[in-house]
């Protein structure tokens, strides 16, 4: 089955509470469709899902009709995604807002790979910017990087104004 | 000092040149006058013939070469002492003309060798002076040298420790002050700025 994972769901750990609610949903559809076929009236509540894992259950619901095995299909390949999707770090200067986090995945997930996991993280020594690690290699953008980089100028600027 | 050895000399000949004659004169009346004597005592007594010359006009010659002598003698004293103040003031200008000569030459060469003195002074004054200079000039060159690393040294210092100042303000002021939202589309820039470099990344760590 091809996905595309939901923008909300941006870390692994994101995605583990992914699979787990699509599980529970999994196990409440495969009840209720047992119950149905017994002609069982009572009928068990639908658990609560989050948006993002309703927005992907109705995704693959537009594509076929939902069943048992698409449903466990569909937890398979999250399964699966959640050990082969590559990941990325990033770290800012403060907790990222749910837009900017939403941002930061859709930019990473057009332009390095479909359903990359962003790992986010934060550190207000930073000042700004953002480190960003994936794999073994960092990139650190960040303000104090630049601050300690050009401290040299400071002399030069403060002579000039 | 040898002039002054022919001036004594000189004036030792003028003396036995002035005293000679008189000296001649002397021995010569004496000696006559003992010939006299002892001729008269080795003759035989010979009565004087009075009837040649009386005695009277005998004294009286006598007493008038006597006075003739004395005024001989006492020209010729008179004339020793005039002779002897002309030579005196005769010598007394030559040792004063020879005196202001002799000290005349000396000065000048004094003078001269004053000079020379001064010239050579002079020149080894100017030739210190030069070096003087010179080593004056050398020693501001490398005062100002010194004194210009000594201020690039501590210009250098103060940057550093104002660069180090200036970053742990900024890294202490905004590290409370961190606003996610304005930086929203700096952290997009940002990433679209990176984007090759980035990819490239992906790509080795793939």
């Amino acid at each position: 089955m091809k996905l595309s994972l939901p923008s909300a769901v941006s870390s692994p750990q994101d995605l583990q509470a992914l699979i787990l609610e699509v599980r529970e949903y999994a196990k409440w559809y495969n009840q209720s469709a047992t119950k149905k076929r017994l002609n069982v009236k009572k009928t068990t509540e639908k658990p609560e899902l989050s948006p993002a894992t309703e927005e992907l259950i109705r995704a693959v619901a537009a594509k076929q009709p939902l069943s048992i095995s698409i449903i466990d299909d569909l937890v398979t390949t999250l399964q699966k995604l959640s050990h082969d999707v590559p990941q990325m770090t990033i770290t800012l200067a403060a907790p990222p807002t749910l837009g900017v986090k939403k941002q930061l995945v859709a930019w990473c997930r057009e332009n390095i790979s479909p359903n990359i996991l962003v790992n986010f993280q934060f550190n207000s020594v930073l000042l700004g910017g953002m480190v960003v690690r994936y794999g073994s290699r960092i990139y650190d953008w960040s303000f104090r990087r630049q601050i300690l980089e050009n401290r040299a100028k400071f002399p030069g600027v403060l002579r000039n104004v | 000092m040898n002039t002054f050895l022919i001036i004594f000399l000189g004036i030792d000949i003028l003396l036995i040149g002035a005293f000679s004659p008189m000296i001649v004169r002397h021995f010569r009346a004496h000696r006559w006058h003992k010939e006299q004597e002892e001729a008269t005592k080795k003759q035989p007594k010979v009565p004087m013939q009075n009837g040649h010359l009386p005695p009277s006009v005998r004294e009286h010659l006598l007493e008038e070469a006597q006075k003739n002598f004395e005024k001989v003698l006492t020209t010729s004293a008179e004339e020793l002492q005039q002779d002897l103040h002309a030579a005196s003031e005769d010598i007394h200008k030559l040792l004063q003309q020879m005196g202001s000569n002799a000290v005349a030459r000396d000065l000048d060469a004094f003078r001269a060798r004053l000079s020379e003195l001064q010239k050579k002074t002079e020149a080894d004054m100017a030739g210190a002076q030069e070096q003087i200079a010179s080593h004056q000039a050398e020693l501001k060159a490398k005062l100002a040298a010194d004194m210009e690393a000594e201020k690039q040294r501590l210009l250098t210092q103060l940057d550093t420790k104002l660069a180090d100042a200036v970053a742990s303000f900024l890294t202490e002021a905004m590290q409370h002050e961190v606003d996610l939202g304005a930086q929203s589309d700096y952290l997009m820039k940002l990433l679209e700025d990176h984007k090759a470099d980035f990819a490239k990344g992906v790509k080795d760590e793939a």
